[in-house]
């Protein structure tokens, strides 16, 4: 159930607000790089958990060059992190709307952090990440009991 | 006619994308105005009367829920239309929402002509 909410909300987030097409899933595992950029935030609710999204910088530049509307070279790396940010944000409260909850999800504000050395390892984790033209994307959500 | 509208979100980027999806619907625009949460809102409109306002739910400082609190108890500020953008969509939250004083409610993520529909629809602009 959660796989299929994370593989809905990616593709859903990334066509329609950032104008961006996926390429298929990425089977690659997602280690940590200096060439990448990580944004991270948690939610209550039931279940509570976090979302950490890993994105390449080439496709970051990309995905908030298309979001904002302006050519890649204009885009600070400010608002690329801004716009990082705001996709972990849309993507988390995307698949949290598909979850057949009782109780309303109140989400932290996204941040950028330092790439884990090493994906999440609890059971209650699902990871899905996405092929784009010019790099990848994968997320994360681990939540605190079995959805 | 053009409209008056206020974008009230913390974040930057997502100001700037709700600017640019109204001028790629076709919405007519006279001014656009921006505040990163609803104190700035506030204070933008006393001095600034805006035909609409979008908002976030999720904001430091005052959030879209206090937000609404605070137009519904203004008299003169209760009677701006309001519409929620939040990627929540859940009935629970459309609802609580709709009792503070929401007319309408977008779920991120959207199209243009979604945004669109719903600001015509809540500032009962006619059909073309």
């Amino acid at each position: 159930m959660m796989r299929c909410a994370l593989r809905d909300s990616v593709k859903d987030v990334l066509e329609k607000m950032f104008f961006v097409e996926t390429l298929g899933e990425s089977y690659t595992a997602a280690a940590a790089s200096a060439d990448q950029i990580t944004a991270q935030l948690t939610f209550e609710g039931q279940p509570p958990g976090s979302l950490t999204m890993r994105v390449t910088s080439a496709a970051a530049r990309q995905i908030a060059a298309d979001f904002l509307g302006v050519d890649e070279q204009e885009v600070s790396e400010l608002r690329v992190a801004e716009v990082v940010c705001e996709l972990a944000n849309m993507i988390c409260g995307s698949v949290l709307s598909r979850m057949e909850s009782a109780t309303a999800f109140h989400l932290s504000t996204p941040e950028i952090v330092a790439a884990p050395e090493s994906p999440a390892t609890s059971p209650y984790s699902t990871v899905y990440g996405v092929e784009l033209a010019n790099g990848r994307l994968g997320v994360n959500v681990t939540t605190g009991i079995p959805v | 006619m053009a409209y008056r509208v206020l974008i009230v979100d913390d974040s930057p980027a997502m100001r700037t994308f709700v600017r640019r999806v109204i001028d790629m619907s076709g919405f007519e625009l006279s001014d656009c105005f921006e505040a990163s949460n609803g104190v700035e809102a506030l204070d933008l409109l006393r001095t600034e009367w805006v035909d609409a306002i979008l908002t976030d739910i999720n904001m430091p400082g005052m959030d879209g829920q206090e937000f609404l609190r605070s137009l519904s108890e203004d008299e003169l500020l209760r009677s701006i239309p309001v519409i929620v953008i939040s990627t929540d969509s859940t009935s629970h939250r459309m609802a609580s929402m709709a009792s503070l004083g929401a007319r309408g409610y977008v779920t991120k993520p959207f199209l243009p002509e979604t945004l669109r529909g719903e600001l015509e629809r809540t500032l009962g602009v006619p059909c073309e």
